[in-house]
């Protein structure tokens, strides 16, 4: 095992345009709209290891997450894996040959799946994309191992989706990012479309292929009690930035930045115990347009003028790192 | 004060198809005092939402409410043409949807929905129907809403949008508010704002909510007594902190540990094998038995009913007349 982690994004950006068109621009007098889905995020999986990135919805945790496999492109910055930069052209070669270590599972297994083939179609579809097998015998053989590791009985593969519950279409999505024996799955909001019974399943099974095969997972979620369960580090974000970053523990029993606590704060509790969730005051703030200095302070209880004025940068704290003057200046 | 709001006696939905009758909804009895928040949780095909979309009276044909007894404050609800029906809902009972997009009209004024929902069900001038909307907007936490009222559904976030639906069910001051998966579209740090209001609210009012959610989180918060539902019929129901705490169910007990919470202990979560039986297939006996671990002969053959255990009732063989050497 090398010491170097398996995945580097650094400072990865990406704006997109969402102007009016030219025409209605130049008529109206308007000027460009851009939205900064992120910006300057960086952060680095070790081999084996769950990184989670949360946020609320507009956050830029999915941009980031389709950023790291290369379905979409970066405006700035750049993901490097296992030595490997994924901007680079001239490193076309090696970004081929490492495509296959990269897979990704989507949160919607009703739109993931082709609804037109095959479970064992689906699933071969990586084994033939890659060349693994030389063989149908061989293919059908993969397919059907993939099939068994995550529960499901190969002879189903000849269904079609629709004759699978949400749980087992999740199981064949995974099944197909298992079929190129990947390195580094990114799994985006994988369970947030399952019922809980069947979330906790598919939790405990990514567990289980985790230390099976020594996958590293980029997890992306809006739960914080999914994230809890599954990740070792953890990624904050708020509109397109990182706003902390520290290891799981740390980040739940002494969370830094105060849209951390927010957060924190406000995930239902199990335990009648009368502890009322303290309602935060206001939601996100349109990222077309973001407030100033550090986008957070509308919503800060320890705002001040200069949270107002300056963007904040990452500190680094023993436990992680954390974007935000009032920690900065040790007010809170 | 104590009679309820609501009773529903042994409701059954159906749905004739060309394979059979599928009864989606089998026997659901519960009551909801006035005031109270009945929190009814269940995973997906679990019959809950169809449990509120029959008690006002909405469910699509083919699909019919078979059997059982829907009363509102003491009154039959189930026999009535969809003219009564019609001047119930939206009156008598409030309603209160997931996605809050779809259940405002995108091409009016939010204030214009409002009003129209105000003078359709009590007696005012449009001027006064007016200040009530304000009122209404101001109260669901709304800010300025002189300006917002001319607003359209889409200069709202979601957050704001569901506060407006919920001004739209409190309308006409409503005995009942049937609020199915209120929160589910809204991101944690809005839900946790949507709740306390939905509380708030129905506190002040002395309104009787039913709230369908597959979040045990939310009703852990939210509600006084929760129902839990599998494969449309209900197999516990009690006070929250009895279900929640010590549940009886084995459901409701894979139910509850399946959910990962914020304590920490990164172990395995509670695995309930198998998935929610599909409404074509319900098994035979108690409809749970192949999922249970807690499995025996009688459960195969045998269909349990509600029956009181402690402050709750739990529908589950485990419980009553149950061998002793099989509790364990």
């Amino acid at each position: 095992m090398t010491a170097a982690p398996l995945v580097r994004v650094e400072n990865l950006s990406r704006t997109f345009d969402v102007s009016k068109p030219w025409l209605n621009r130049m008529t109206e007098g308007l000027p460009r709209r851009l939205l900064v889905a992120a910006e300057n995020v960086t952060f680095s999986i070790d081999r084996r290891e769950t990184f989670a990135l949360v946020g609320e919805s507009g956050s830029g945790k999915s941009t980031v997450a389709r950023m790291t496999v290369g379905l979409i492109a970066p405006t700035g910055g750049d993901v490097v894996i296992d030595g490997v930069s994924m901007t680079d052209r001239r490193q076309a070669a090696e970004q081929r040959r490492l495509r296959r270590r990269i897979q990704m599972v989507f949160q919607d297994p009703y739109a993931s799946l082709n609804p037109r083939w095959r479970a064992l179609d689906i699933v071969a579809e990586p084994i033939r994309a890659f060349h693994l097998a030389d063989t149908r015998a061989e293919t059908a053989a993969k397919v059907g191992e993939a099939l068994t590791l995550v529960g499901l009985d190969p002879a189903d593969g000849g269904k079609y989706p629709h004759e699978f519950s949400g749980g087992q279409r999740q199981r064949i999505a995974i099944a197909r990012a298992l079929a190129s024996r990947p390195e580094f799955i990114v799994c985006d909001e994988p369970t947030s479309a399952l019922d809980v019974s069947v979330q906790a399943q598919t939790l405990n099974l990514m567990r289980d292929l985790q230390d099976q095969f020594g996958l590293a997972y980029l997890f992306i979620s809006h739960n914080l009690a999914v994230v809890r369960h599954m990740a070792s580090r953890i990624g904050v974000m708020y509109l397109g930035r990182l706003v902390e970053i520290a290891a799981a523990k740390a980040l739940f029993y002494a969370p830094q930045h105060p849209y951390t606590r927010m957060l924190l704060d406000a995930v239902p509790d199990l335990t009648p115990s009368g502890r009322q969730r303290r309602p935060v005051e206001g939601e996100v703030p349109n990222p077309v347009d973001p407030p100033p200095g550090c986008a957070f302070h509308p919503r800060c209880r320890y705002a001040t003028a200069r949270c107002r004025a300056e963007l904040p940068q990452l500190i680094h704290t023993p436990a992680g790192a954390v974007a935000c003057h009032a920690v900065a200046e040790g007010r809170i | 004060m104590n009679a309820p709001v609501l009773s529903v006696r042994d409701l059954k939905v159906e749905f004739p198809t060309r394979r059979g009758t599928l009864t989606a909804v089998d026997g659901v009895s519960f009551d909801i005092m006035p005031g109270e928040v009945l929190g009814v949780v269940g995973e997906s095909g679990a019959g809950k939402s169809l449990t509120g979309t029959a008690i006002i009276g909405l469910i699509e044909p083919p699909g019919r409410i078979a059997g059982g007894e829907l009363r509102l404050a003491g009154a039959r609800i189930d026999h009535l043409s969809h003219q009564a029906m019609r001047r119930i809902r939206g009156k008598r009972i409030g309603m209160v949807f997931q996605d809050p997009l779809t259940s405002l009209n995108p091409l009016y004024r939010i204030g214009d929905q409002l009003i129209e929902t105000i003078t359709a069900h009590v007696s005012l001038s449009g001027a006064a129907a007016r200040r009530r909307a304000l009122a209404l907007l101001s109260e669901v936490g709304i800010p300025a809403p002189e300006t917002r009222i001319h607003n359209y559904p889409y200069q709202f976030s979601g957050g704001m949008r569901q506060r407006v639906v919920l001004a739209l069910a409190l309308a006409a001051e409503p005995e009942l508010i049937i609020a199915d998966e209120p929160t589910t579209a809204l991101d944690v740090s809005v839900q946790a704002q949507i709740i306390a209001l939905l509380r708030k609210l129905c506190r002040q009012r002395g309104a009787a909510v039913m709230l369908i959610t597959h979040d045990m989180g939310v009703i852990a918060e939210t509600a006084d007594r929760v129902a839990v539902m599998y494969a449309g019929r209900i197999v516990e129901i009690g006070p929250l902190h009895d279900v929640i705490k010590s549940p009886l169910h084995p459901y409701t007990k894979g139910l509850v540990g399946s959910i990962p919470t914020l304590d920490f202990d990164n172990d395995r979560l509670v695995q309930i094998p198998g998935a929610m039986p599909r409404l074509t297939a319900i098994p035979g006996g108690c409809p749970f038995h192949p999922r249970c671990a807690a499995v025996f002969a009688r459960c195969v053959v045998e269909r349990p009913e509600l029956k009181p255990e402690g402050r709750s009732r739990v529908a589950c063989w485990l419980y009553h007349d149950a061998p002793a050497e099989a509790v364990q």
